[in-house]
């Protein structure tokens, strides 16, 4: 399983939608349950599947999944 | 998935996996919980981010059966909510208020260097919004509330000098906490945050980044740890209270097995380290019984190997005497469980279990699902931690007649021996020489009065719960009245063993409520308590006394108390399971032969 595709399960499992497909633009408004809340919920389980942590600038700057992924991939490219 | 299943989930569900209980909680969002055996009206208010709080306590009051509706604070709202008497939560009518304060909500501190009255004139000012608070709230019928405690921060100016000076900001936290504790009313009951954030860790606690970027007071890691505490507290005052230990012996109590390595051979000796651990939980144990749980046994053994180290051992801290039931056999410990219940006359969903065998775990929590049952740990030093943990006696108050309980059940097994001496049950009766006396309840009776209404089930009618408010609030109604029964015998002094709650509905005289303690069952005490009901009635100038009987599980001991008091059924509405009575003042039956002596 590549990045996108590890992402993509955890999108799925933490708003309980099996139908999710990612596409890089998407953001808050294309996922029903994807408000503030779900965003904390979102950042600990992504930190959790990828063994990594964010700093609070990196998750205030994140609005859509394509800046997601940029950003597992260089905090993974860096480890 | 339905409301059951969800139930069963979060009941195996450790309280620490998030993750799992916060898409469980979203589960039960969706659901609508009507199976509680209890309704129950919660208003969550805190100066942080409650949204996750109040979905996770609905799934754990769901853990506890209760159904619960939940007004949701606005974020920062306590003071907008509970001063504007116009606003949402006065609207709501709760029975239960949770307060969630936080360490942030002190804004501005005395400063550095200030001399010790003005600390102390600082922490009386801030007490005295609290109390303001809850004087607010204590306006809404019946409300009690819960309030955390300030977790104190790991924040310190001063360094480890803030723990040598009064005007530290730490000093002042404790102080805090400590006004707290002195100045809550009855209807106040304060949750130990500061407790459960130490208990995990401040370190993990305080997470700054989802405070930050959501105003989460902690991590969402221990969502789950801390709804666990609050909808346990609620459920306790709905009446769920857990009052007896039931532990096995073998490998529980000491190492090794006593019928093979003799009442000497077991492993409790205070010179080894294993020993010291079976002790330390010993000690625990009666640690537990001195606030008023009962100990009970129940051992796959034969009874005299099982009695033998209580009573040859010199280093077992707990003695035979310590436990008001005491069974060794060889039937299954499902069934033993049910003579536990049987013999303390207690509900079976009041008793722990705690066996370090697996295998008779899983048979409880098969059979009897509501027993609570302790994932006993295999290290023997852990068991302490793993019952605490576990916080299975949660109560909202202590009474006299709660430490005195085991002495009791003890008393009971006396009382047994002489009923064996007579064949006609009233001479029985007359031999136990009571005495016993009704009277208006006072003022320092209502915690007891309240803990007995909310207690009981076998014998009581119609299984309304109250509050300590709402009780307060009858006494000074006059359209109540409030009777209460104490009663002793040659072997102990049972306190307050009924309560009756009256309402003057026009010409009627409605017993609302008429409860009695189990352990004074068929000792006439009703008989005492009826004549004292007809003298209220005469005093308010009614012309009947009315009553209903609503059936539960558990009540069908005063089935039959109204025919046998002489009341006639009236046509019931055609609701299941209620019956309504009623009993002319002027033919209500005068009992004689009363066993009890008034007092």
């Amino acid at each position: 399983m590549n990045i996108k595709e590890k992402l993509q399960e955890v999108f799925r499992e933490v708003f309980e939608d099996e139908e999710i497909v990612l596409r890089e633009e998407m953001t808050a408004e294309d996922i029903e349950d994807w408000d503030s809340l779900t965003h904390i919920q979102l950042i600990e389980a992504i930190e959790e599947e990828f063994d990594i942590r964010f700093i609070l600038q990196e998750i205030t700057g994140l609005s859509n999944v394509g800046e997601f992924l940029a950003m597992v991939e260089r905090k993974l490219g860096g480890k | 998935m339905d409301v059951e299943a969800i139930r069963k989930q979060i009941a195996g569900l450790p309280v620490r996996d998030y993750m799992g209980i916060i898409k469980l909680a979203r589960r039960l969002k969706k659901e609508q919980d009507l199976s509680g055996r209890d309704k129950v009206k919660v208003a969550v208010i805190g100066s942080c981010s409650l949204q996750y709080f109040v979905m996770v306590l609905r799934l754990f009051l769901c853990k506890y059966c209760v159904g619960a509706e939940i007004l949701e604070g606005e974020y920062d709202g306590i003071h907008m909510a509970v001063f504007d008497k116009q606003s949402e939560l006065y609207k709501f009518q709760p029975e239960a208020v949770i307060v969630l304060s936080d360490y942030r909500d002190i804004r501005a501190f005395p400063p550095v260097l200030s001399a010790p009255e003005e600390v102390d004139a600082f922490v009386r000012e801030t007490m005295g919004y609290f109390e303001t608070l809850w004087r607010r709230l204590s306006d809404i019928k019946g409300c009690h509330i819960f309030q955390s405690n300030i977790v104190i921060p790991l924040e310190r100016a001063l360094g480890n000098f803030e723990t040598n000076v009064y005007y530290s900001r730490r000093n002042i936290y404790q102080m805090l906490n400590l006004e707290l504790l002195k100045n809550r009313s009855d209807n106040v009951t304060i949750v130990d945050l500061e407790y459960i954030a130490s208990m995990v860790g401040k370190e993990r606690w305080f997470d700054n980044t989802s405070y930050f970027t959501s105003k989460l007071g902690y991590a969402l890691d221990y969502i789950g740890v801390v709804c666990d505490i609050f909808a346990q507290q609620i459920a306790v005052l709905k009446g769920r209270v857990r009052k007896c230990l039931v532990l096995d012996l073998d490998n529980t109590l000491w190492g090794g097995v006593a019928a093979d390595e003799g009442a000497r051979g077991i492993q409790v000796d205070p010179g080894d380290a294993v020993g010291e651990a079976y002790l330390a939980f010993q000690k625990y144990i009666l640690d537990l019984k001195s606030r008023g749980v009962i100990l009970a046994v129940i051992s796959k053994n034969d009874l005299e190997s099982a009695k033998g180290p209580f009573e040859v051992n010199q280093n077992m801290l707990l003695k035979y005497e310590d436990f008001s039931v005491f069974i060794a056999n060889w039937e299954s410990k499902a069934e033993n469980m049910e003579l536990v219940s049987r013999k303390l006359n207690i509900g079976i969903d009041s008793l722990v279990f705690f066996d370090d065998n697996p295998a008779e775990r899983e048979i409880i929590k098969m059979y009897h699902p509501e027993v609570q049952v302790i994932d006993v740990p295999e290290n023997v030093a852990d068991y302490v931690l793993a019952l605490e943990q576990a916080h299975p006696f949660e109560w909202l108050n202590l009474t006299e007649e709660d430490l005195n309980r085991s002495d009791t059940y003890k008393s009971n097994r006396q009382r047994e021996e002489l009923s064996m001496r007579y064949e006609d049950y009233q001479n029985y009766l007359n031999a136990l020489e009571m005495r016993g006396k009704v009277q208006s309840l006072e003022k320092g009776g209502i915690k007891r009065f309240t803990q007995l209404i909310n207690k009981s089930n076998q014998f009581n009618l119609r299984t309304q719960r109250y509050s300590e408010a709402q009780i307060a609030e009858m006494l000074s109604d006059e359209e109540y009245i409030l009777l209460s029964a104490v009663l002793e015998d040659r072997f102990s002094k049972f306190g307050m063993i009924s309560c009756v709650i009256l309402k003057k509905e026009g010409t009627a005289c409605f017993i609302d409520t008429w409860v009695m303690s189990c352990r004074v069952l068929k000792r006439d005490v009703e008989k005492l308590v009826f004549h004292k009901i007809i003298e209220s009635a005469q005093h308010w100038g009614c012309t009947e006394i009315t009553g209903e009987y609503i059936e539960t599980r558990k009540n069908a001991l005063v089935k039959k108390l109204f025919s046998d008091l002489n009341f006639e059924e009236v046509r019931g509405d055609g609701c299941s399971g209620r019956k309504w009575y009623i009993c002319k003042v002027s033919d209500a039956k005068i009992m004689e032969d009363i066993a009890i002596e008034e007092m």
